[in-house]
């Protein structure tokens, strides 16, 4: 892989992080954070969008003139988010009913149509891909992580998905007896947010004066 | 002229591709949703039933929060019956079954569809949540706002008022419903 390629792919987990430095898509990581599972849930869902929806602008990056590519785009999004709320309802009810209403509101995930309108739509498909993979992989990161926080601190427990007689909640010892429970509630998730935002511009200015 | 002629066919062309799929994925996903929402409905009515046998399904017309009631029977004789509730969540319409001794007192009741909010909302849908409208409904009255719960109960349900109250005023409304059948049906 070129080394041009390989930063297509890497650019999106620190350097351009979709949550923590680029702040897109911030309704989602703040509404779904609540839980691992449901961080993990909202990942893949945003991963297939946004990997079908750049390659698919890509494609048509020729073709959409520039008038009318906000709403050829909506439609191609709104459709792939439809396919992906299909398919996880019928095929993996759990994620389905965990992700409640946050499933649809992928359409209007700004990540989307930030990388259609900013990435995709100006570069090739292989290079829409690879953005759109490295992009994904930043927003899980970077919800997992708050996640994690909120969770464990807020509940004591991490959530993953249930398998057989696996009901995929695991107590903490001492985080469960001693919850902080702001954090699971919505201001802790603005609390959490902001402070992993904060350490994120001190770790980049740092960079930057070195 | 042209130019918008164009346009228009590009979006119809790109409508019609999209439609396509769409419809295409609908007709492999919807028969394996509807299997799996008959299973969890035949699953959910088996939990609540306390043991006794499952009667047949009769519709409900006009009258709150209740869609439908089986009867609950031991032996031949009518000891309770299931009502399937919808109520207004915070999302959405939730629905939910509910089972009830003749005296209208909630004995099981189990979520089935809802769209309430991950982490707040959805917490209704886990193990224990629905033990704390137990045995109401009859001599307790059935909990519709926070103060009418425990302050453990109370802090469960932080966040998810609206849920609760949906909850809550369904499994009323069953109540109230089970009671105008008595055991004569």
């Amino acid at each position: 892989m070129k080394q041009n390629h390989m930063k297509e792919l890497t650019k999106g987990f620190f350097e351009q992080n979709p949550v923590f430095v680029i702040a897109l898509g911030l309704c989602p990581v703040l509404g779904v954070s609540s839980q691992v599972s449901n961080a993990i849930g909202m990942t893949a869902g945003v991963f297939f969008v946004l990997l079908f929806s750049n390659i698919i602008i890509s494609l048509l990056r020729n073709v959409i003139p520039g008038s009318i590519h906000i709403p050829a785009y909506i439609v191609v999004i709104a459709s792939l988010v439809t396919v992906t709320e299909m398919v996880m309802h019928a095929f993996v009810p759990a994620v389905y009913n965990a992700l409640g209403v946050f499933l649809p509101l992928i359409v209007v995930n700004c990540i989307i149509l930030g990388r259609a309108e900013a990435f995709a739509s100006k570069n090739s498909t292989f290079d829409s891909a690879l953005d759109a993979i490295g992009m994904s992989i930043g927003f899980g990161l970077a919800l997992t992580l708050i996640a994690v926080i909120r969770e464990l601190f807020g509940s004591g427990t991490i959530t993953l998905f249930p398998i057989g007689g696996f009901s995929g909640v695991i107590p903490i010892p001492w985080f469960y007896d001693n919850p902080v429970r702001v954090l699971s509630l919505a201001p802790g998730a603005f609390l959490v947010m902001g402070f992993l935002k904060a350490f994120f511009a001190w770790k980049s200015s740092r960079k930057k004066v070195k | 002229m042209k130019k918008n002629l164009k346009y228009a066919f590009i979006l119809l062309s790109i409508c019609a591709v999209c439609a396509f799929a769409l419809g295409w994925t609908n007709s492999v996903t919807a028969p394996v949703i509807a299997q799996a929402e008959l299973e969890n409905e035949t699953r959910a009515l088996e939990a609540v039933s306390n043991g006794w046998t499952v009667g047949g399904q009769q519709r409900v017309a006009s009258v709150p929060f209740v869609q439908y009631s089986l009867p609950l029977t031991e032996a031949g004789q009518t000891k309770g019956y299931i009502v399937g509730l919808k109520g207004a969540g915070y999302a959405g319409e939730l629905t939910m079954v509910a089972s009830y001794t003749l005296q209208g007192e909630m004995l099981f009741a189990k979520m089935l569809t809802n769209s309430e909010t991950p982490g707040l909302g959805k917490k209704s849908e886990r193990e224990g949540y629905m033990d704390m409208f137990k045995g109401t409904g009859s001599a307790k009255a059935v909990p519709t706002t926070k103060d009418m719960l425990a302050a453990s109960d109370a802090s469960a349900v932080s966040g998810s008022s609206v849920t609760f109250m949906a909850i809550g005023k369904a499994i009323q409304g069953g109540s109230e419903y089970v009671k105008t059948l008595g055991g004569s049906k």
